[in-house]
């Protein structure tokens, strides 16, 4: 109630000034103006909302999570800013709700039917059909986001066919399988490509301009960040597991597993897998960077992001450190700071100015892709 | 609505016609059922209040309001926004959803019902859920259950043949039939009578009992070994009925499926709830589980013992060898474990159980 409005809307430009005597203007080159984007969203208020939707949610059995999402979704597009126009999440709970309990009908079933051999292969199906649909999943929820979005009274919209799709998330996912990881930036790639090249606003269609190359490069590296710090890790460990256990093994009888040993084995198992986050993570982060700094909308704007993928890991892995340590109490906090990073870390640039674009005809999209992609966490990249 | 003409509100904020991306400064004015739109630039349009769709509001988020022909009118100006909504009853689920929202002392309340309520689920209504599942499933499933889970172990080597002479499995089949008898439940009970520790086998079974959905218990000839006397036995067949008259073995499966779908809400998705980070809580409250159902089938087979033999002294004796591994143990020489370590056993802590039996046998005097 006291939240008072931003004092200045907030992202928006210092105008150009209109150059004097247009008449003799020197240069043909067109006046780009950036317009950075800019966030607002408070943890405290945010926590405020997150924690009396997950009450409702568990009051009511789950058939409130829809309107959650919705509402904490509306929370941060609605603190993001820019030109002095916030964005909007207008997806519809009730379709969303539709989809949570087609997909979870789906799931209790495989959960249930997985647990018997006489009825292992109706899980089979299930499974088979999951992996059959899968890239269709990804396709309608990526048009089901983009339909729910709204700047300046203008949808989104993604024009992706379920062909795109399948080659994108199906055979590139294949062949990355198949080539032992070597064709896996080419998937990203393919995948990326798929998500800018088909996304619009109102009628400007977006356009990709990053090439294979780039990814190859973001997926060496999060290689290295891995095999580096696995021999950085695991030298001090092997010394010193010689040094406390492996004296003992000769006589060693009744005691393989000294509390010392298990120790270590634990500390090394926590270090791979807080290994495996870094990597992972520099790999999303960089992603996104490049990706941000690849995409042309309309011909007239493009995007650029100045954020830095390692100040993003060291945030997404600190993240995870406070939300377990207070038992995911600190998500909404998280979350804050993270969007906060990223969104102030991004800008547009434009050579024509942002009220000229026109709406297209947006048809309403269905949301069982996206209750898909979201319910099993599908990783769409963003 | 109560006063006869409500003041007009005023409104300013930003116009959209939804056709173009186009900013423009626009005020509304409300007042006895209509809404003036007036645009800067000269646009002027009137809309019944009724026409009017008013977005939720979401705290500290900018208000929409949508006119019929796409276009759109955004203000920051929710306390006019508010009282436009409470003249016309718009929004009055969500609008309340928000009051909760913008307060720190209901939020606070939420925060102490959400922990109240995960702790009682967890507590409470998932064990109550899972012996309701357990009581409602039919027969025929307990059959698979055991047919599947005895030729598991048996084709994956864990159990071989025993070794035992025909005419000792006899007696203990005799035995066992007398249990059985007592335990009732209409089950088709049947004992195994099997080697828990074959050559090769990928884990040792060793001295051990355990009982299957549909009444097959397993037990084998290691722990036959490590009995002094045949009452000891009766005492562990006893408590192994006692999982089947209770159905714990099929609770345990409904209570980890409860479990799971306690994971995916913590965690908010399906895969996460897999993850190596959520599986360590769900153990542990499994094990949690586990215990209160051997404490339930301890109690049983305490009162068949007393039923029987006036004392509880054979279980606790064999009970305390298999906690010392040693033959020549008796319960004096089992010593009182810590908390933690029995956080992370199935079973309570030997020393747990011990005093429980002679609680029983106290009783039972």
């Amino acid at each position: 109630m006291t939240d008072a409005p931003p004092p200045a809307p907030p992202g928006r430009h210092d105008r150009p000034l209109a150059p004097a005597g247009g008449a003799q203007a020197v240069s043909e080159l067109p006046v780009v103006t950036t317009y950075p984007l800019a966030f607002t969203g408070q943890a405290g208020e945010y926590f405020r909302i997150w924690i009396v939707n997950t009450a409702l949610s568990i009051v009511t059995l789950g058939l409130y999570l829809p309107w959650a999402r919705v509402r904490q979704r509306q929370y941060f597009y609605g603190h993001t800013w820019l030109d002095g126009q916030n964005f909007e999440y207008t997806a519809s709970p009730v379709a969303l709700l539709r989809g949570y309990l087609i997909v979870g009908a789906f799931f209790l079933a495989y959960s249930v039917t997985a647990n018997f051999d006489s009825t292992l292969w109706i899980a089979g199906l299930i499974a088979v059909l999951f992996f059959g649909l899968y890239p269709w999943l990804v396709m309608k929820s990526l048009r089901f986001v983009a339909a729910s979005t709204t700047y300046r009274g203008l949808r989104f919209r993604h024009h992706g066919k379920a062909g795109g799709a399948y080659l994108a998330y199906g055979l590139a996912n294949v062949a990355a399988g198949l080539t032992g990881g070597l064709a896996l930036p080419w998937a990203w790639f393919m995948q990326r490509r798929y998500q800018v090249q088909n996304a619009a606003y109102g009628n400007a269609h977006a356009t990709f301009r990053g090439d294979v190359g780039d990814f190859y490069v973001i997926g060496l590296t999060g290689l290295a960040v891995g095999i580096g710090g696995g021999v950085l890790l695991a030298l001090p460990l092997i010394a010193l597991f010689f040094l406390l256990g492996g004296a003992n093994f000769p006589e060693a009888g009744g005691e393989t597993f000294t509390p010392g040993l298990v120790a270590g084995l634990v500390g090394a198992y926590l270090a791979l897998l807080a290994l495996y986050a870094v990597a992972w993570q520099y790999v999303r982060a960089a992603t996104l960077r490049s990706v941000l700094n690849r995409v042309e909308v309309g011909g007239v704007v493009r995007t650029g992001a100045t954020f830095s993928p390692w100040r993003l890991v060291w945030i997404g892995v600190s993240n995870a450190l406070v939300q377990a340590l207070t038992l995911g109490l600190a998500t909404p906090w998280a979350a804050v700071r993270r969007a906060r990073y990223v969104v102030q870390g991004v800008q547009v640039r434009a050579i024509a100015s942002l009220d000229d674009f026109a709406a297209d005809a947006a048809p309403s999209e269905s949301a069982l892709g996206e209750a898909a992609t979201e319910l099993l966490d599908i990783n769409l990249g963003f | 609505m109560t006063l006869p003409a409500p003041d007009p509100l005023s409104l300013s904020g930003v116009f959209f016609d939804g056709r173009t991306s186009r900013d423009r400064a626009a005020t509304l004015t409300v007042s006895a059922g209509e809404a003036q739109l007036r645009v800067d630039g000269g646009l002027e349009t009137r809309w019944a209040v009724t026409q009017l769709r008013i977005d939720p509001p979401v705290p500290g988020v900018r208000r929409v309001l949508k006119f019929p022909d796409g276009s759109r009118f955004e203000t920051a100006d929710d306390a006019s926004v508010t009282a436009l909504e409470a003249r016309t009853g718009r929004n009055r689920a969500l609008g309340q959803v928000r009051r909760l929202e913008t307060r720190w002392w209901t939020a606070l309340g939420a925060l102490a019902l959400t922990l109240a309520l995960a702790w009682g689920f967890v507590a409470y209504g998932i064990p109550a859920l899972a012996r309701g599942a357990a009581k409602a499933t039919p027969r025929s499933v307990l059959a698979t259950f055991d047919r599947e889970t005895v030729q598991f172990l048996e084709d994956g080597g864990y159990l071989g043949s025993s070794r035992l002479s025909a005419a000792r499995q006899a007696q203990l089949q005799t035995e066992f039939r007398r249990v059985t008898a007592w335990a009732g439940g209409g089950y088709p009970y049947r004992l195994l009578l099997r080697d828990g520790a074959p050559e090769d086998a990928p884990f040792q079974l060793g001295a051990n009992a355990f009982a299957l959905p549909n009444g097959t218990v397993v037990m084998t000839d290691q722990l036959v070994a490590l009995a002094r006397s045949d009452r000891e036995l009766l005492g562990v067949l006893a408590h192994e009925t006692g999982h089947v008259t209770h159905r714990h073995g099929l609770a345990g499966v409904y209570q980890g499926l409860g479990l799971t779908l306690l994971s995916v809400a913590v965690t908010g998705d399906l895969i996460s709830a897999g993850t190596f980070a959520a599986a360590v809580p769900a153990a542990l409250l499994r094990n949690g589980y586990s215990r209160a159902a051997e404490t339930q089938a301890d109690e049983g087979a305490g009162r068949y013992l007393m039923g029987t033999y006036g004392t509880t002294r054979p279980l606790r004796d064999i009970l305390a060898r298999l906690d010392r591994e040693d033959r020549n143990a008796d319960e004096s020489s089992v010593r009182g474990g810590s908390r933690t370590e029995d956080l992370l056993q199935t079973h309570p802590g030997t020393a747990q159980r011990l005093r429980h039996l002679r609680d029983i046998e106290a009783r039972g005097r």
